[in-house]
């Protein structure tokens, strides 16, 4: 067979096998809608329990947004393939997601989410975890970026006022929910530069 | 001087078989993504690798619509690692120019 074979065409094989599994390590799943809805999610709980301190305004939005999220990620699941990264990955945040769910279903029913201070710590740091083992997995610097900012606010909503607490909690939202979901969303588009086995 | 594996050499079967050694699972329509080809090229192509051996399929239903699963076997993984070696032995010194 390679006496028919050129070297050319050989070397071209080889760049094709190297081209291709670097394709298929790439982690081509996005999940920066998550983080929009998420950061939505926030936002609607922080209101509903700002409004009329009902012990049920995080609990219920929390488990909705779970909802969503196990709805939405169904459909988008057929077009990606399973990866160990993807799935380590997906294993922090679903760890992380329970943890929170049971944790604030159980504070909020029992009339315990009264500290705001403490609550808006808690979630920061724990956030703060997911981000930064999603970024040291992923070596990604603007995650981790994100992950600094949840730490920074898991410290900083432990001074000051209310307000102040609630401001500091706002913008970490906003920047690591909205801003790095819009961005995750947008990052993933990326131009095509190679020719593909299937055009030859 | 080592042979090159016929089934292995094919562009898109070659390409198949290195996108599924980097992956656990995959469907049909991420491969097709990947690869850029038609559907019954693909097709063919999947079925060639899965009558010898390399790659086994999982059919299923999800969400109503369905869903064809493939993932490279033992068998599929040592015939591209046999392939590679063969390559780079037939090519030599070339390999790094």
């Amino acid at each position: 067979m390679q006496d028919h074979t050129t070297e050319q065409e050989l070397k071209e094989r080889l760049g094709l096998i190297e081209r291709m599994i670097a394709e298929g390590r790439r982690n081509t799943e996005s999940w920066g809608w998550t983080f929009v809805l998420w950061g939505i999610v926030y936002y609607v709980a922080i209101a509903w329990s700002a409004w009329d301190h009902s012990v049920w305004a995080w609990p219920a939005t929390i488990s909705i947004g779970v909802l969503t999220t196990i709805v939405i990620a169904s459909f988008k699941a057929g077009n990606h393939p399973k990866t160990t990264l993807n799935r380590a990955i997906g294993s922090i945040w679903i760890a992380v997601g329970i943890s929170m769910f049971l944790l604030f279903l159980t504070l909020g029913v029992t009339g315990r989410l009264t500290d705001q201070h403490l609550f808006a710590a808690v979630i920061s740091a724990i956030l703060g975890i997911a981000n930064g083992a999603s970024a040291l997995i992923l070596r990604w610097k603007i995650q981790f970026a994100c992950a600094i900012v949840w730490w920074a606010a898991a410290v900083g909503t432990s001074f000051g006022t209310d307000a102040q607490s609630m401001t500091v909690f706002l913008f970490a939202i906003f920047f690591c929910q909205i801003v790095f979901g819009i961005y995750g969303i947008i990052a993933k588009v990326q131009p095509r530069e190679q020719r593909n086995p299937g055009n030859a | 001087m080592p042979e090159l594996n016929p089934v292995v050499h094919g562009r898109l079967r070659l390409a198949l078989l290195a996108l599924l050694s980097s992956v656990e699972e995959a469907e049909f329509t991420w491969l097709r993504a990947k690869t850029e080809a038609t559907d019954g090229n693909l097709g063919a192509q999947l079925l060639k690798l899965e009558e010898v051996g390399y790659v086994a399929v999982e059919k299923k239903f999800v969400l109503r619509k369905p869903q064809s699963l493939y993932r490279i076997t033992e068998r599929g993984r040592q015939a591209l690692a046999e392939y590679v070696r063969a390559l780079k032995q037939l090519l030599g010194p070339a390999v790094d120019a």
